[in-house]
């Protein structure tokens, strides 16, 4: 079971590292974010059913929801950015103006 | 066992006859109207019959034919009461119907659609006496939206004209104003008394009754045109003068009255409804006789002048004298009705001139609407021993020697001058003095099926008041002593009004028009009533709402209180506190060496 746990653990360390260390373009790093949360959601879901932690059971439903909301809003200003330079590399995005 | 209910049923089943021939050949040719005609002649004479039975034997009856649903409680069935008020009523409304459909029958032939016109004519008359028969609440609002939906037809008969639209709409909207009355009177007779039903309703006489009673007085302030509620009366005149004479001025205006003199027993014990009814019906009498004295629209005189006949037996029902209001209601549609139609000769005759101030000189070229017209002004302002006289007079003897509101009462005698001031305007401009018309117009009254109706109604004007007052059973005691000056108040104030109105005609009838007065002002544009009640409560009220619906919900709550205030709040507080520089790979990347080493470093046993 630990092999389990250290698999998936690993593929959210992979998502994590990929989120920070991104080079050109803005869409890798929400897509790194929707792996980073899958990769939670199989974790919650795999240790809940395991150790049959009914309490438990909606906190994996409630964090996709709340991820859903997140990829949304990541993929509007991803929209807009694009929008406004034509491509989303990241070295245009040098002027924070407001 | 006589044939009573068999001959009222009977008068109520012929009337639907002609309605059923529609579809079939009957409708589609000339012969309809005579057939319609002749159906509401028939009708005249079974409805004599148990009319003639009751004046015998004073014997009331209550048909009660059709369960049709019972609601928990609530069993309404299809019931007739067939009263003192009804049996009279009937035959008189359908004299009068019968004389204005042979009226008709001259006045609207070159119409394509005159078939269909008979059968709306026959479709209200139908609804006024299931109006008039009803013995529950339910079947009574039947007639009642029936004889409007009916209104509304035949107002905007000539429905390409945009006055009469407009015309139709007013009245519907302000029936329905007294819809509302009704309503709430028949939920509250629901809720408390459990019943629709007349007879219960005035058996359980509680005493609180203001709140039904003040939906009824408002119901008939809606379909009575009293003031507050009245400017679609003058307006109801779009439609053809067979219409007004039929609906605006014998039959549907009096189903307010009716409806007030059907509850009297639970109005004579409630002093507020009492004082609320006169007072109403004064003012309403008052106002539109002013209305009526400068008025140069002959149908617009004789409709105002139907409201303020209408005030007047408002005061009557005020004056606690239900069965004077119906014998004014009986004797009021004779010589309004012939008012009509000799009006309604006029205008054809001059080739649909309706300004008095272009008619003139017509007492030598139409000598039999001009008699018909003076008996009929002179009905309509008591003269004794006409039949205005029998109704009118026992009002004004009732309301001097009762312990009244003086203040109604002296509105109501200055109505009742008024009254004469208005019919001698007509008689004067109409009918006396040179003709003011192009002398092209060819006049010519000697069709039979102009001159039958307007002899019977005459002859209805003339008899009709000493033959009712004859007949009827006797319920109260009238009063027998008065003081001379109080017998002949009704009297004087109509001389006076006479006098007075012609001299002033005579002496001014060749001065020149100076600027017309203040009071002339007030008069001509009906009191500024519709002027102010028909442009600015609508704006306000549609402002308003606009206001709340948009300006509120929309744009405020749903829109800015939450989104657009929190991206507000951010911006704000993202440009006050930082001072970055967007070097975000940079940021993450020393996260990423921080977290590596942090976890090296607490998770390493040395």
């Amino acid at each position: 079971m630990t092999l389990i746990h250290m698999n998936v653990l690993m593929a959210f360390s992979m998502s994590l590292v990929g989120l920070l260390m991104y080079r050109s373009h803005l869409m890798s790093a929400l897509l790194c974010l929707e792996g980073m949360m899958l990769s939670l959601f199989v974790l919650a879901a795999l240790t809940i059913l395991n150790s049959h932690f009914t309490l438990a059971n909606m906190m994996p439903i409630i964090l996709l929801v709340f991820a859903a909301c997140e990829a949304a809003i990541g993929l509007a200003l991803l929209v807009m950015v694009s929008n406004t330079y034509g491509t989303d590399y990241v070295q245009s995005l040098n002027l924070l103006q407001c | 066992m006589n044939l009573f209910t068999s001959f009222v049923l009977l008068t109520l089943l012929i009337l639907f006859t002609p309605i059923m021939v529609s579809n079939t050949d009957p409708h589609k040719n000339n012969k309809y109207q005579s057939y319609v005609k002749n159906i509401v002649f028939c009708a005249f004479i079974t409805s004599l019959i148990p009319a003639m039975m009751y004046l015998h034997t004073n014997q009331e009856t209550l048909i009660s034919n059709w369960h049709w649903i019972t609601i928990q409680t609530l069993k309404l069935t299809l019931s007739f009461k067939m009263d003192y008020f009804s049996l009279m009523f009937m035959p008189v409304a359908l004299f009068i119907t019968w004389s204005i459909m042979e009226f008709s029958m001259w006045y609207m032939h070159s119409d394509p659609y005159i078939n269909q016109f008979f059968k709306y004519l026959l479709l209200f008359l139908i609804t006024m006496l299931i109006l008039v028969t009803a013995n529950n609440l339910f079947q009574l609002f039947i007639g009642w939206e029936g004889v409007g939906i009916m209104s509304f037809l035949l107002i905007g008969w000539w429905f390409g004209r945009t006055d009469a639209n407009t015309a139709a709409l007013q009245a519907i909207l302000y029936n329905r104003i007294g819809d509302i009355g009704l309503l709430a009177s028949m939920a509250w007779f629901l809720s408390n008394m459990n019943t629709w039903d007349l007879q219960q309703i005035f058996m359980l006489n509680q005493n609180p009754l203001n709140f039904p009673l003040m939906g009824l007085v408002l119901a008939a302030a809606g379909k009575s045109a009293q003031f507050g509620l009245h400017p679609w009366l003058p307006s109801a005149m779009e439609g053809p003068t067979p219409v007004s004479a039929l609906l605006h001025s014998s039959t549907m205006v009096v189903a307010g009255i009716f409806l007030l003199v059907r509850f009297y027993p639970l109005m004579e014990n409630n002093k507020l409804i009492q004082t609320v009814t006169l007072c109403l019906g004064a003012i309403t009498t008052l106002f539109t006789a002013i209305c009526a004295l400068t008025q140069n629209d002959i149908k617009k005189i004789i409709a105002f002048s139907t409201s303020s006949q209408l005030g007047l037996m408002m005061v009557t029902i005020g004056l606690n004298q239900p069965y004077l209001a119906f014998l004014h209601i009986c004797t009021h549609a004779f010589f309004k009705a012939m008012l009509f139609l000799c009006s309604g000769s006029i205008i054809h005759n001059l080739n649909n001139e309706q300004d008095i101030r272009k008619m003139g000189g017509l007492f030598k070229a139409l000598p039999f609407t001009t008699t018909a017209l003076i008996i009929g002004c002179l009905a309509l302002t008591g003269m004794p021993f006409l039949t205005g006289f029998y109704s009118k007079d026992p009002i004004i003897e009732a309301a001097t020697s009762s312990y009244t509101n003086a203040w109604a009462l002296l509105l109501t005698l200055t109505a009742t001058s008024l009254t004469a001031v208005y019919s001698t305007r007509i008689i004067f401009f109409a009918l006396l003095g040179q003709p003011r018309f192009p002398p092209s117009t060819t006049i010519n009254e000697n069709n039979p099926l102009l001159i039958n109706p307007i002899k019977r109604l005459l002859i209805g004007s003339i008899f009709a008041g000493f033959i009712l007052s004859n007949s009827i059973p006797p319920v109260i005691t009238p009063l027998m002593t008065m003081p001379l000056h109080l017998k002949l108040t009704a009297l004087t104030m109509t001389t006076l009004g006479f006098i007075i109105a012609f001299e002033i005609n005579l002496d001014t009838q060749n001065l020149k028009y100076t600027h017309p007065s203040n009071p002339f002002k007030f008069s001509t544009l009906l009191g500024y009533f519709p002027t102010i009640m028909h442009r600015l409560p609508p704006h306000l009220d549609l402002s308003m709402s606009q206001k709340l619906a948009t300006s509120l919900l929309d744009l405020t709550w749903l829109e800015t209180t939450l989104p657009k205030t929190t991206a507000l709040i951010q911006l704000k507080a993202s440009t006050l506190t930082s001072n970055q520089q967007g070097l975000i790979k940079l940021y993450f990347l020393s996260f990423l060496i921080t977290i590596t080493l942090s976890m090296i470093l607490f998770n390493c046993p040395e």
